[in-house]
C-alpha cells in the first residue's frame, strides 16, 4: 500500500503539472508575446527612471540600451510579474522589449514563460530533498539527549520499576512483548510525552521503543505487529493538550476546542487500535 | 496542565540522574554511551525522509490538490459539507507544515470564530502527520516493509476527520 501511495503521489503530481503546462502552451494563458501598454510617468531630472502605470498597480523601471527596459519588482508588484522573473531565473527584476514609446505611454513585450509548473515541481523536489536532510540532522541533538538519559534509566534499574507499573495496561495492546521487557517502559514514556504534548521528547522515546521492539523482531526489514500497533498509536496522536502550533495560530480560542479535540482524538485512537488488531489477527490466521 | 508540562521534564531529568547516582552508576559515562546512538539514528532516517517528503512536495507543487478539491466541491456542497475542510483532511496526513498553511489560510479567510476553522483546528489537533511519523519511526530501525501500519494510521486519520467534523458540529450548535 505504501508503495502504491508513494508512486501515485509522484505520478499524479508530475502528470498533472505536465497537463497544466500543455494547457498553458496551447491556450497561451501566460500571454506570451502579447504586447502590454502602460501609462508612462517620467521625471525630467532623471530621464532613465520610468514609472509604468496600469489600472491597479505601478512598476518602477530603468531604461536600458537597445530598446530594452528593466522592471524592478517589490512585494507590491502583481504575482504575474514575479512568476515571469522566476521563470527567467531572476529574483526581483525582469527585462522587457520596448515595442513603441511616446511621451505618455509605452508598449512592452514581457519575457515568455514556458513549463512553469514542471519547473516548480522540479524545484520543489530538489528543495525538499535538502530539507529532509536538515530535518533528520536536526534530530541528532535531542535524540542524543534522550537516548543518554534512557541509558542511565536502564543501567540504574529505574526502568524495571516503570515496566512493572505499566505492564497491566500495555499487555493487552502488545501481547507479544515478553514480561518485564524494557520496550514497555519506552512505549509508556513515549505515550506520556504524547499525552502531555511534549513532541520533543515523544519522538526520541518512540524511536527508542522501536529499537527495543526491533530486538524482538524476527524479520529485521519487516514491521512486526507490535511495531504496527505502536506506530498506529503515534499517528493517531494520543493527547490531552492541544499542540503548540495550534496555540500559536489560534491564540486563546484554543481553550474552547480542547474538549472536541480530546473527543476526536479518542475516536481516532480507538479506530487505530481496532484496525491494527484486526490486521494482526488476519496476519496471524494466514500464517 | 500548561504548568505541569513546564515542570515535568526538569523533574524527570532530576529523578533519573539522582536515582543513577544513588545506584552508583557512572552517570556521565553511561549518558555519553547512550547518546552516541543519536547520530546513527538520524542518519538512518535520512533516506526514508527524503523519499517521503520529495513525493509529497511534487504532489503539492503540481497543484493536483486544488484539482481534487475543485472536483469534490459540488459533491461536498450537495451534502451541506464545507469543502474547505476537505483540504485539511487530505493534507493533514501528508505534511505538518502544509496543514499549518491550510489552517492559517482558513483563519485569514473565515476568522477564528467560524465553524469551518474550528473543524479544521480540531482535525489538526486530533491527528498526526502519518507519513512523516512512519518515515521517521520505521526509518530509524530500517524497516522497509511497513505491513499494515500505514492502513491503520490512515484509518485513524479518516476516523479523526469524520469525528472532528461531527463532534465540532454537535459541540458548537
Amino acid at each position: 500500500m505504501l508503495n502504491k501511495i508513494w508512486a501515485s503521489l509522484i505520478i499524479l503530481g508530475i502528470s498533472f503539472a505536465f497537463a497544466q503546462d500543455v494547457h498553458d502552451e496551447v491556450y497561451n494563458t501566460h500571454n506570451n508575446g502579447v504586447p502590454l501598454q502602460f501609462n508612462l510617468l517620467t521625471s525630467d531630472t532623471s530621464p532613465q527612471q520610468l514609472i509604468l502605470a496600469a489600472n491597479e498597480y505601478k512598476l518602477n523601471a530603468t531604461l536600458k540600451q537597445k530598446q530594452k527596459v528593466q522592471i524592478h519588482l517589490d512585494t507590491k508588484s502583481p504575482i504575474k510579474f514575479h512568476n515571469i522573473a522566476l521563470a527567467n531565473s531572476q529574483k526581483n527584476s525582469l527585462i522587457a522589449d520596448i515595442v513603441s514609446q511616446d511621451s505618455s505611454s509605452i508598449t512592452l513585450i514581457l519575457p515568455e514563460i514556458h513549463w512553469q509548473k514542471l519547473r516548480k515541481v522540479t524545484q520543489a523536489a530538489f528543495d525538499t530533498a535538502e530539507f529532509a536532510v536538515k530535518l533528520a540532522l536536526g534530530l541528532i541533538g535531542i535524540m542524543a539527549l534522550w537516548l543518554g538519559l534512557m541509558q542511565i534509566i536502564e543501567k540504574s534499574g529505574l526502568i524495571n520499576f516503570l515496566v512493572k507499573f505499566v505492564q497491566p495496561f500495555l499487555s493487552w495492546l502488545f501481547p507479544n512483548i515478553p514480561k518485564n521487557h524494557p520496550a514497555l517502559a519506552s512505549i509508556s514514556m513515549n505515550m506520556t510525552a504524547n499525552i502531555l504534548g511534549l513532541g520533543n521528547a515523544a519522538t526520541p522515546l518512540g524511536i527508542k521503543a522501536m529499537q527495543q521492539l526491533q530486538t524482538l523482531n524476527h524479520n529485521k526489514d519487516t514491521a512486526s505487529d507490535e511495531m504496527c500497533m505502536f506506530l498506529a498509536l503515534n499517528t493517531s496522536s494520543v493527547q490531552l493538550l492541544p499542540p503548540v502550533t495550534l496555540i500559536a495560530l489560534m491564540g486563546t480560542q484554543v481553550s474552547d476546542l480542547i474538549v472536541p479535540i480530546i473527543l476526536a482524538t479518542s475516536c481516532s485512537t480507538l479506530v487505530a487500535i481496532t484496525v491494527a488488531k484486526i490486521f494482526a489477527a488476519r496476519r496471524h490466521n494466514r500464517a | 496542565m500548561q504548568q505541569l508540562t513546564a515542570v515535568i521534564i526538569p523533574l524527570l531529568i532530576l529523578l533519573i540522574i539522582s536515582h543513577g547516582l544513588i545506584k552508583h552508576i557512572a552517570v556521565y559515562e553511561e549518558f555519553v554511551e547512550g547518546a552516541r546512538e543519536g547520530f546513527n539514528i538520524a542518519v538512518n532516517i535520512i533516506p526514508y525522509l527524503v523519499a517521503m517528503l520529495f513525493a509529497i512536495a511534487i504532489f503539492r507543487a503540481s497543484g493536483a490538490m486544488d484539482l481534487i478539491l475543485n472536483a469534490l466541491r459540488p459533491l461536498a456542497n450537495q451534502i451541506g459539507f464545507p469543502a474547505e475542510v476537505i483540504s485539511m483532511g487530505i493534507i493533514r496526513p501528508l505534511t505538518g507544515s502544509g496543514s499549518v498553511g491550510v489552517l492559517a489560510d482558513l483563519i485569514s479567510t473565515y476568522g477564528e470564530d467560524s465553524i469551518i476553522v474550528k473543524m479544521a483546528a480540531v482535525m489538526f489537533g486530533s491527528t498526526e502527520t502519518t507519513l512523516y511519523v512512519l518515515a521517521v519511526y520505521f526509518g530509524a530501525i530500517k524497516i522497509k516493509r511497513t505491513e499494515y501500519a500505514l492502513q491503520a494510521g490512515l484509518a485513524a486519520d479518516l476516523a479523526g476527520f469524520i469525528a472532528a467534523i461531527s463532534i465540532t458540529y454537535w459541540y458548537f450548535s
